[in-house]
């Protein structure tokens, strides 16, 4: 089996983008996985001063009702 | 000065008139602890990520406002808890000050909210397309987590 690197960016570094809202889910959903939890930063590539900034915002998020803390699919 | 930003979620099924007197409510109060209110506007209805006082939906509120007295703003935090007026409520202090966003009249807040809805349909949408490009770009990447999620549970 053929092992391909792939290289590993920060996505803020490459959009241009200093600050996280916690009311953009659409972008904060990017770093967590389909159960609801934040991937690690070495699955997204996120700088460490942005991945603590993407932190803080989804579990602001978490705590307004705008993301989920358990995403399990049964509703 | 320090700006803050409140939001505060009201129950989607109680009429038009009774969210205005909500808001009413809160910016008096607002206005009690010595805050100047830059702005005050309905965010939407939205769906619930997960079921907050048995409410699957609700209604979200934004405020704007700056620092008045930091006691009086604490006791105004602790007197929106206790007042039963929001499901849930959330006060974030902002890095720098908030742009000023035209209140919306009664007519134009009700084309927004109908406007909201056409672009959740939207988000749906684009979050499906973006599921879809994430899922060929990040094939590879996307197996590695899956495999290193069943490592961990």
């Amino acid at each position: 089996m053929a092992f391909q690197t792939r290289r590993k960016y920060c996505f803020f570094k490459e959009n241009n983008i200093s600050t996280v809202d916690y009311k953009d889910v659409k972008l904060l959903k990017r770093f967590t996985n389909d159960n609801g939890k934040i991937m690690p930063r070495r699955v997204t590539g996120t700088s460490a001063k942005m991945h603590r900034k993407v932190v803080g915002a989804i579990k602001r998020a978490r705590t307004i009702g705008l993301m989920p803390f358990v995403d399990n699919g049964s509703e | 000065m320090r700006y803050y930003e409140l939001i505060y979620i009201v129950n989607s099924n109680v009429e038009r008139k009774k969210v205005d007197q909500v808001m009413k409510d809160i910016g008096e109060r607002l206005e009690k602890a010595g805050s100047k209110l830059i702005n005050h506007t309905v965010w939407g209805k939205k769906k619930l990520a997960y079921p907050i006082r048995g409410n699957t939906y609700g209604t979200y509120i934004l405020a704007h406002y700056n620092g008045g007295d930091n006691e009086k703003l604490s006791e105004f935090d602790s007197w929106l808890k206790l007042s039963g007026l929001a499901i849930r409520h959330m006060i974030v202090k902002l890095d720098k000050e908030p742009e000023v966003v035209e209140i919306l009249s009664q007519g134009e807040a009700e084309n927004d909210t109908s406007k909201d809805k056409l672009e959740e349909k939207e988000d749906k949408n684009s979050n499906d397309e973006k599921v879809e490009k994430e899922d060929s770009e990040d094939k590879t990447k996307k197996e590695k987590t899956d495999e290193k999620d069943k490592e961990v549970e």
